[in-house]
């Protein structure tokens, strides 16, 4: 394992129950995790992520493939190796689980008599890491005393004051209103990068996305990629939009099919210009904020089609097998019908040449099948 | 390994309501033991006060003789016997029987007192009686009465110790009662008279002066008790007891402990007292586990292990212990000094019931806290998320 990588996952699965009851909650996951990186665990409710975290936690031993953490396996691993993993991560709780008899400052202290440096300095670093979340006039408070982010801030403190090199956050903001939660999370990542600890957040809140490096998606217990959830998620509300409000669809289709080829025909819109068009869509077509942002992602969309063939040279989203794969697409969804018209023969030629990518031109277009055979070659 | 946070006590503490519960519940339980155990103490204490007072080596008794008070006789001679032995120095016979005194101011109220009789030119009783009393009860129809006697025997202490004589009825014959000695009362006693051999036969005319209801011998210096009683045995017949000193009590406690109910119901109070202590702690620290099994499930994750949670929930037993000690330990003084004085019984607290029943409440609350931890074994860590 590199020294950057702190959790390594291979091959997980992971199952509840025995014999006949027994339910499989994680399919074959795997991912590297570094120092410094903030990845995003979503997912549906029951779809294992709270699982997955508490098998990187050490607070499950994993049952199949591999979870080192911190350079330690925890495959069949004994109670003793995974307490000591413990030790050595900061856990952030959904509702901050603080322990209400104790003040702030000794809630924190309970964190740090299980790391490794005791004695001396404790009181400075209790009040440094207190100071740090912004509680430093509240350390002799209960956590009855404190408001509901102010508490989520006690326990980001109990969690950092080791300084660990792993943290796991469960749904850190799910408790607080959208101001505090996003102090929250934006206080997880900047002491996060401070520390270079690696920081596994699992949240529904789709308000906090933008922090992650990185996105994982779980569903069902199988990791997905991002493209898919996206695609799948936007096409679901796009789908319900056309059957409940046909006409609303209509107009916003309109608008970003218009957008794309009007506001983006010279491949250059500046910050200004677009929160202009911005304006001009508030004001004039009187639409809401979301329908704007909307319009301006769908026509967005379209606009890295153009920005990819502008760039034909290094397209890093078409790599040699994709291009194959795009073009073999094209001609077959063009027999679709049973023939490939000329017109539609022409059509995908000049797409090929727009995008830099060359059909093969020694084989005829032929069927979907011909095409596969092809590859096969 | 972990320590600068006294978390057990933190978490009493947070819950003021509870803790003055829990500490309340275990020094009613602590009281309850201690009146327990410290009435049966002096049950055994008092029973055998004349056995402790009276001076011997050696007892004789009838095999039918249960205890003192109910005493059965056996020929003298068996007694006079025993002085035909090595080592034997005097054999003192004494006679004993509840008799029925008159209340000398109140002569219609009449209630029964032990009378003693023995020999007053025989040893046996210098502990008790004074010289000048051995003389006077010489005397016809003189009578020493027990100034630690209840006082419905009527205000015979207050009469002497002002310099009056006191002239009272003993079965129906009057006597004169011209001193005290001090023994005290006990469950099957309420006072005592003791006189001469002569005077208790007046006061009880169909006694035989040669059926004696005990006798006390006395070795030479130097005998050994066992040894003698040993010879003796081998050569009278078994119709007498001989006992040392140590097995003349040791019968009497065992008839009041065993044969009767009374050592049992106070054993059993106290167990009692012991059962309702668990009880309620067992309740207040399960309660307690139970409300901080989040609490727990956290710390179990942060990395905190078993062994830490369970001393925590020791401490907390522990602290209980002795918060609801100390405050027993005081109400149950002042029961006893207030009991002494109404029952006239040895209640005092020994520095070693003290430490008994101490030992007795840290060993009930560790208990309760040891059965409130099947609890804690349960908290997953897991399940924090």
């Amino acid at each position: 394992m590199d020294a950057g990588v702190r959790i390594a996952l291979e091959d997980v699965s992971y199952s509840f129950g025995k014999g006949a009851l027994e339910k499989q909650i994680l399919f074959d996951i795997g991912t590297r995790i570094q120092g410094g990186e903030i990845v995003i665990l979503t997912g549906p409710s029951g779809s294992g992520k709270t699982t997955l975290l508490t098998l990187i936690g050490a607070l499950r031993a994993a049952q199949t493939g591999s979870v080192r953490v911190l350079g330690q396996e925890l495959l069949s691993a004994k109670e003793k190796s995974l307490i000591k993993v413990r030790r050595k991560i900061g856990y952030i709780f959904q509702s901050h689980n603080l322990l209400d008899s104790l003040t702030i400052s000794q809630n924190v202290q309970m964190a740090l008599q299980l790391g490794d440096v005791k004695g001396r300095n404790d009181k400075q670093r209790v009040a440094a890491v207190l100071q740090r979340v912004g509680l430093a006039e509240h350390e002799h408070k209960f956590p009855a005393e404190l408001s509901g982010g102010q508490k989520q801030r006690a326990g980001i403190a109990r969690a950092l004051v080791n300084r660990p090199q792993i943290v796991l956050a469960d749904e850190p903001t799910a408790s607080l209103d959208k101001q505090s939660g996003r102090a929250v999370v934006e206080l997880i990542q900047d002491l996060a990068r401070e520390d270079g600890s690696a920081v596994i957040l699992v949240t529904h809140d789709n308000r906090i996305l933008d922090v992650a490096d990185r996105i994982l998606h779980l569903e069902d217990g199988h990791m997905k990629s991002l493209s898919e959830v996206v695609s799948e998620g936007t096409s679901r509300m796009l789908n319900l939009l056309e059957k409940h409000d046909p006409n609303a669809a209509n107009y916003l289709a309109a608008f970003s099919f218009a957008l794309a080829r009007i506001a983006y025909a010279d491949g250059k819109v500046s910050d200004s210009e677009r929160d202009e068009m911005r304006r001009i869509l508030h004001e004039v077509a009187k639409l809401e904020a979301a329908e704007v942002d909307f319009i301006m992602e769908m026509s967005m969309m379209q606009r890295r089609a153009k920005a990819g063939i502008d760039n034909r040279i290094n397209n890093p989203a078409f790599d040699n097998e994709r291009a194959e794969h795009f073009i073999d697409s094209l001609y077959a969804i063009a027999q679709a019908d049973g023939v490939a018209s000329s017109e539609e023969l022409i059509e995908i030629e000049s797409i090929a040449a727009e995008f830099g990518l060359t059909p093969n031109a020694s084989s005829e277009p032929g069927s979907a099948l011909d095409t596969n055979q092809r590859r096969d070659n | 390994m972990f320590g600068s946070i006294p978390l057990g006590w933190l978490q009493l503490k947070a819950q003021k309501l509870r803790l003055v519960a829990a500490i309340m519940g275990i020094t009613f339980a602590v009281i309850l033991i201690f009146v327990q155990l410290e009435f049966r103490e002096a049950l055994f204490v008092s029973a055998v006060r004349y056995h402790t007072a009276m001076d011997y080596d050696l007892a004789m008794l009838s095999p039918k003789t249960d205890f003192m008070v109910s005493s059965k006789q056996f020929p003298r001679g068996r007694l006079y016997q025993t002085l035909g032995f090595d080592g034997v120095e005097s054999a003192t016979a004494v006679y004993m029987r509840l008799v029925s005194w008159r209340n000398p101011v109140d002569p219609s109220n009449a209630r029964n007192i032990l009378a003693i009789g023995f020999d007053p030119s025989e040893p046996g009783f210098e502990r008790l009686l004074s010289a000048e009393q051995l003389e006077a009860i010489k005397i016809p129809d003189q009578v020493i009465f027990d100034r630690r006697g209840r006082d419905e025997y009527g205000p015979v202490r207050g009469l002497l110790d002002a310099g009056q004589l006191v002239s009272a009825e003993i079965n129906d014959r009057r006597v004169t009662i011209s001193s005290m000695y001090e023994v005290g009362t006990s469950f099957g006693l309420d006072g005592g008279v003791i006189t001469s051999d002569l005077n208790f036969l007046r006061l009880l005319p169909t006694r035989a002066k040669s059926a004696i209801d005990f006798g006390l011998i006395k070795l030479e210096p130097g005998q050994d008790a066992e040894e003698v009683q040993a010879r003796i045995r081998e050569a009278i017949p078994g119709d007498v007891r001989l006992l040392t000193r140590q097995e003349f009590m040791d019968l009497e406690v065992q008839y009041w402990n065993k044969t009767t109910p009374i050592g049992y119901i106070f054993a059993f109070g106290a167990v009692m007292g012991l059962i309702v202590g668990l009880i309620i702690v067992y309740q207040i620290l399960f309660a307690d586990v139970q409300d901080h099994l989040k609490e727990y499930a956290t710390l179990k994750a942060m990395g905190y292990t078993h062994g830490y949670l369970r001393n925590v929930v020791l401490q907390e037993a522990i602290i209980l212990a002795v918060l609801g000690f100390l405050p027993g330990m005081g109400i149950a003084h002042l029961v006893f000094s207030r009991g002494a004085d109404a029952t006239r019984l040895p209640l005092e607290m020994s520095a070693q019931s003290a430490v008994g029943v101490f030992v007795l409440t840290v060993a009930m609350c560790a208990g309760s806290g040891m059965m409130a931890l099947r609890k804690l074994r349960a908290v997953d860590p897991a399940e924090v998320f």
